[in-house]
């Protein structure tokens, strides 16, 4: 890719983003049935949630990748990139939702299922990243990782069997998840939208300047000259 | 000549013996989990007293911990299986020895037996002690045999990964953890329907579920764990 | 005993920054002994390791061939026969137990522990974990030589090794090449070896 085409990438994207920010705040109209100008909170929560979603699933892929697809290590480091970025857009959507929930529900934290999918996915990023850095030797680490990134897709499906327990002993009636409504005014679905997918793209363009580094990292330890 | 099969069955069956042999020989393992089961169940005990006479904490709050005691035994003895053998080199000579879904059945069936055993010692134990009162005793042996195994199938998964790591025990927790609160929660749910005398509902079959999944995932996964 | 070759080709491995193993090339026939010398640090017991199928190396190819065909890893850790100075066994059990437990799991008929304890002059009923490292040694070529491997890889084998114990590793590995097996065999130090060898040096 020519440094001007990605130039233009970059400035493209810079666009969007400052596209979406204006639409979140000036093009859509926040939706009355939520407190003050807060549902505006959810046209960047929403995609950040999903970002890290995209991410969880894109290590597990990639590690399955590597481990059945020839041991190649630009696997392995595509993997960890994802979950390294997916931490960022995790930990950013976990705190836009809490602040949201306080407003709306008056608490921070709920166990709503939603919340609960946020924790799940963070706590099994924070062992990858700590198993992986337990690990020097690059082979291992990649081949012990990837097999945590896949013991982790299997299980977290069981997270949804548990969410009902956790909501019924401390709440009795479960927290309504409102941001279906979302869906219905066209201003709001478009920017919603518009926003997901800047985000996604973003994601995988951090991710691939993450991945980048690692490879010339790398490729310098393989051969200092 | 014996059949592939019958030599891979008795490849499983003499790692399990193996395993149990050095263990009571040594009985390293075990002298860690029963004494972590016991120091925590005296702690429970004389921080809640016989708190089954309350009726609320019976349901609510008691099924909880003794899940809770399982769980840290399981995490005291269970990963041995696997750290052991890193540690004192002796997997070297498994790994050029031994079928690796062979070893991985063997150690598996080493670590139910091990955590089954503790649960017969335990449970009665936090029965009397806590005079916790059981209204469907076949349900709650469900649950304990159920959630066992899966808190064996997990720990000794886990513990093969950890053990490829550095700081293996602390690993093990912090890998552990994400993998097996499921498991815990519903074992949870079902020693508490035991308990109060609910039906099983869904959560026993979820359970399975659970030990199912993790089995299969073991044995597809184990041997990219044990070999390069 | 069958056909076999073992030959491998730029092996490479580094362990976080450390090149452990710069690129090495060799080849071994049957009844030829491959002697891999070099100092300390200059990758003898990690090619040896590679080959053995416990590291994947980071280049290079390796193939081992037996009637013909060529083995996968997963093969080659299961017909190899291996020593290396850490290679340890059960201290809880008996040099015999041990044994029969390693028989067990390969298939083997028990008689063929107790066979290969005999040969090498190894009592029985000693822990393992009370055996002196001479000892040990015997008990490590006895393991090595369980399932009759045609390849045997072979890291510092005569280490810890008295006058006896030498002469009988020795007539062993004699045996083996006399039949039809092969052997590279690593040493910090030149090692004569009776039979055809070749050498390699890795250097540093």
């Amino acid at each position: 890719m020519t440094r001007t085409i990605s130039l233009g990438l970059r400035f493209g994207l810079w666009l969007v983003m400052a596209g979406c920010i204006w639409g979140a705040f000036f093009y859509a109209w926040s939706d009355p049935a939520f407190i003050g100008q807060s549902s505006r909170i959810l046209f960047f929560h929403v995609p950040m949630a999903w970002t890290s979603f995209v991410a969880y699933f894109a290590a597990a892929v990639w590690s399955a990748r590597y481990l059945w697809g020839g041991r190649r290590m630009r696997h392995d480091r595509a993997a960890a990139a994802a979950v390294e970025c997916g931490v960022l857009f995790g930990v950013l959507a976990t705190i836009t939702g809490s602040l949201w929930a306080r407003i709306e529900w008056g608490a921070y934290w709920n166990w709503d299922p939603r919340q609960t999918s946020i924790v799940v996915v963070l706590l099994f990023y924070g062992a990858y990243l700590a198993l992986r850095s337990a690990m020097a030797d690059r082979e291992i680490r990649a081949r012990i990782s990837s097999v945590y990134a896949l013991i982790a897709l299997v299980v977290t499906p069981f997270f949804y069997f548990i969410v009902p327990r956790i909501t019924e002993s401390l709440h009795p009636e479960p927290v309504i998840n409102a941001e279906r409504k979302l869906d219905v005014d066209p201003r709001m679905f478009q920017v919603l939208i518009a926003s997901a997918l800047t985000y996604t793209v973003l994601f995988f363009w951090m991710h691939n300047l993450r991945a980048r580094s690692q490879a010339l990292v790398d490729a310098t330890l393989d051969d200092p000259s | 000549m014996p059949s592939p099969a019958s030599i891979w069955v008795a490849s499983a069956r003499a790692v399990f013996t193996k395993d149990w042999r050095c263990e009571l020989r040594s009985r390293y393992a075990l002298n860690a989990i029963a004494l972590f089961a016991v120091t925590t169940l005296v702690v429970t005990s004389a921080a809640l007293g016989p708190a089954g006479t309350n009726k609320t904490l019976a349901i609510n709050v008691l099924p909880a911990m003794l899940w809770l005691i399982l769980l840290f035994a399981a995490a005291a003895g269970l990963p041995r299986a696997f750290v052991h053998e890193e540690e004192s080199h002796t997997a070297i000579a498994l790994r050029l020895a031994a079928p690796p879904s062979a070893l991985f059945v063997g150690k598996l069936a080493f670590g139910v037996s091990l955590l089954l055993g503790i649960e017969a010692l335990v449970a009665p134990l936090y029965l009397a002690v806590m005079s916790l009162e059981v209204a469907s005793p076949g349900q709650l042996v469900i649950a304990l045999v159920a959630g066992g195994y899966g808190l064996a199938v997990g720990s000794v998964l886990i513990a093969a990964l950890a053990s490829q790591a550095r700081g293996r025990s602390t690993l093990f927790s912090v890998l552990a953890f994400p993998v097996l609160m499921p498991l815990l929660l519903i074992a949870i749910e079902l020693t508490r329907n035991a308990v109060a005398g609910d039906p099983a509902g869904v959560a026993l079959p979820q359970l399975l579920l659970y030990d199912g999944s993790v089995t299969i995932a073991g044995l597809m996964l184990f041997p990219a764990v044990w070999n390069p | 005993m069958g056909s076999v070759s073992l030959s491998f080709d730029g092996v490479r491995r580094r362990f976080g920054r450390v090149r452990a193993l710069e690129p090495a090339s060799g080849w071994v026939l049957a009844g030829e002994t491959l002697v891999v010398t070099g100092a300390n640090g200059s990758g003898k017991s990690t090619l040896l390791r590679c080959l053995a199928g416990l590291l994947a190396p980071d280049a290079g190819t390796i193939e081992h061939v037996e009637d013909g065909a060529a083995l996968s890893p997963a093969e080659r850790r299961a017909r190899i026969g291996f020593v290396a100075p850490d290679l340890a066994f059960y201290d809880e059990l008996s040099a015999g137990e041990n044994l029969e437990f390693f028989a067990r799991l390969r298939g083997l008929p028990v008689a063929r522990a107790e066979e290969l304890l005999d040969r090498v002059g190894l009592p029985a009923d000693r822990e393992a974990g009370a055996l002196s490292s001479g000892m040990r040694q015997r008990l490590r070529w006895a393991w090595a030589l369980l399932a009759r491997p045609r390849a045997l890889l072979l890291d510092e084998p005569f280490q810890n090794l008295d006058v006896e114990g030498e002469n009988t590793v020795r007539s062993l590995l004699g045996e083996h090449l006399a039949s039809g097996g092969l052997a590279v065999l690593a040493s910090p130090v030149t090692l004569e070896v009776a039979g055809a060898v070749s050498r390699l040096d890795l250097g540093r």
